[in-house]
């Protein structure tokens, strides 16, 4: 009984995702677009990255600014381990990112106990310290500054040779990891995180070992994040040191917050409505950077809840006209 | 070898010092974190090289001007977003998104503005170096150094001598009392931001004759700068200036002796590890609560 209830919960939860993600894939319909086919891609693995950050952030009240570090270590990761030991791409996907677990865990331990702005700061440092690593390697293990090749995706001999093979690939991947996500929060492992969240003294008064959840926060966001970082080598099949600085930290928060957190809707909406934004910038040239940065500011101090927070609260507020009206109406 | 580690150690330090005592000041006063001091300080420097070269006008009058127009910057950026997001009651890391989006726009407006390559920023000096000691020494080197320590000499005396400083510190202290003893609490902390804009943009034109001047500038010094404050113990007006120095030190040290591979590594280490083992700083500041 309890079980037929969460699966009909869930099955309603996840359509409206599933929903979006198969629109996304339109382009799948038409011959020879490819370049819509492989942004449809890209925002599956933003979707996944993305939804892992929502688990430390959104569920867990966690800032991250380093979760780069954990999208590079799980790229570099996979292409590495595919490069000099010739293991199986999904293993190495796995063990790439699990590497990334671990570390998000040992990083958590000490940094479990700063709070908001000095986690913040922590992150950032730590998602620096990668990245010098990445372009300072030990024995030039990661190529540095040229960054590194690494094959595309395939399977137990299947290769996933097109976008439109491998756009099915990541719709897998995104339904199996929003599940994952699904079944996570509603757990007691979940309940403990909002609990963490909403007051981390109050939880630890409800005997919620505190550390113990924050730690595990961080390492299956980790992993979330870093399986996304194979998922990108082994779309794209090259990967730049630059594409991990900070700024690409700030953009998974960015789209965290444009789509709203803590839920599974809030993240997709977010990967896709930044992806396009920035995708239809392109026309502007030099002054895309610019034009983003001040977009950006004037969503932040106009709709701080999100698209989907704004969204909600037009359609309240036409809502709440509507019935006014009603109400007036029936009034005369 | 040792002398001259030491004074472009004492150059940097001094930088760092300024940018930290920026966030420090921020933090004491508004309990916020800034992504933005770095940029401000591009933009200072950029202002600087506008006002020097481009019009011609003498060091120390480029010097105030742009010091002026990074304190308006400052208030503006207060009183025109912060304030907003914080009268909205939004989550606090709406305030980090905000500055760090305002960062992307001096960064890409000041390629827009100024052109995309290094631009060149004249010497302030007619003499190309100095003797310190039988070391020969860019006179603007020390000049940095000086002003850095005549900036923050003036800072304690503002910050504890004048009616105002004492203001700002009630302020930053207990919002509500300070409010209740007359003293314009909204008005305090927009001149706090002002302040540290400014220190920002002094720090930007004492680098520029060294390092010239071009978009990306700051960024990484300001957030280099997030260690010096953390050694120090955030919030810590002097605990900013010495971990800004000892920073540098660290830093040009560490490259001159051991390797430069990993330079910019120090200071990310430090910061992790301050804010690891001790993260109250040097100065034991209180800033950082324990959860």
């Amino acid at each position: 009984m309890q079980k037929s209830l969460a699966n009909n919960s869930l099955g309603k939860k996840l359509i409206a995702p599933i929903a979006i993600l198969l629109a996304l894939g339109m382009p799948l319909y038409v011959r020879g677009a490819e370049y819509p086919l492989m942004l449809a891609c890209i925002i599956q693995l933003y979707v996944v990255a993305v939804s892992g950050l929502d688990i430390l952030f959104g569920y867990c009240g966690q800032i991250s600014l380093g979760h780069a570090a954990f999208y590079a270590i799980g790229a570099y990761g996979s292409a590495i381990l595919h490069n000099n030991f010739g293991l199986p791409i999904l293993f190495t996907m796995f063990v790439a990112a699990t590497l990334a677990a671990l570390v998000g865990a040992v990083l958590a331990i000490p940094a479990s106990k700063l709070v908001f702005h000095f986690l913040s700061l922590a992150t950032v440092a730590f998602g620096e310290i990668v990245y010098q690593f990445i372009v300072h390697s030990p024995g030039g293990i990661t190529k540095d500054f040229n960054g590194i090749f690494s094959a595309r995706l395939s399977i137990f001999g299947f290769e996933f040779s097109t976008y439109r093979l491998w756009y099915y690939f990541g719709l897998a991947c995104v339904i199996v990891f929003l599940t994952a996500k699904y079944f996570l929060v509603h757990s007691k492992t979940g309940r403990a995180f909002t609990a963490i969240r909403e007051n981390s003294h109050a939880a630890n008064g409800m005997g919620i070992n505190v550390r113990k959840y924050k730690v595990m926060a961080f390492a299956t966001s980790a992993f979330y994040t870093a399986f996304a970082g194979a998922m990108y080598i082994h779309l794209v099949g090259y990967v730049h040191p630059d594409t991990f600085l900070r700024k690409q930290s700030v953009l998974f928060l960015t789209m965290l917050l444009f789509g709203g957190t803590g839920s599974l809707t809030g993240p997709i909406l977010g990967v896709i409505s930044v992806e396009l934004l920035i995708e239809s910038l392109r026309v502007l040239q030099d002054y895309q950077g610019f034009v983003y940065g001040i977009l950006l500011l004037i969503v932040i101090v106009a709709l701080p809840g999100g698209l989907f927070g704004g969204f909600k609260n037009v359609w309240n507020l036409l809502a709440g006209r509507l019935g006014k009206r009603r109400g007036g109406a029936g009034a005369c | 070898m040792f002398l001259r580690l030491l004074i472009s150690g004492l150059v940097l330090g001094g930088i760092y010092s300024l940018i930290a005592l920026g966030y420090s000041l921020i933090y004491k006063a508004s309990g916020l974190m800034s992504f933005v001091q770095g940029d401000v300080m591009t933009l200072g420097a950029y202002l600087g090289l506008t006002f020097y070269r481009i019009l011609g006008l003498p060091f120390v009058v480029s010097l105030i001007l742009t010091v002026l127009c990074a304190f308006a910057f400052g208030m503006l950026l207060e009183k025109g977003v912060i304030r907003v997001l914080l009268n909205k009651n939004v989550l606090p890391i709406y305030v980090v998104l905000a500055t760090i989006a305002i960062s992307y726009i001096i960064q890409n407006g000041v390629q827009l503005g100024w052109g995309s390559i290094t631009q060149y920023f004249p010497s302030v000096f007619s003499k190309s170096s100095v003797k310190v000691l039988s070391v020969s020494v860019q006179p603007e080197a020390l000049l940095c150094v000086g002003a850095s320590l005549v900036c923050m000499v003036l800072l304690h005396f503002f910050m504890t001598r004048t009616r105002f400083g004492t203001a700002m510190r009630a302020a930053a202290m207990d919002p509500t009392a300070a409010y209740s003893c007359g003293i314009n609490v909204s008005m305090s902390t927009g001149i706090t931001w002002g302040l540290s804009a400014g220190l920002a943009a002094i720090a930007g034109m004492l680098i520029g004759p060294m390092y010239g001047v071009y978009a990306l500038l700051g960024s990484m010094i300001g957030s280099k700068g997030f260690s010096g404050a953390v050694i120090g113990g955030y919030g810590n007006m002097y605990g900013a200036m010495v971990g800004g120095i000892l920073l540098g030190l660290a830093e040009v040290f560490v490259t001159g002796y051991i390797s430069s591979t990993y330079k910019n590594l120090i200071a990310y280490i430090l910061l992790i590890t301050f804010l690891f083992l001790k993260p109250t700083g040097l100065f034991n500041e209180r800033a950082i609560q324990d959860d």
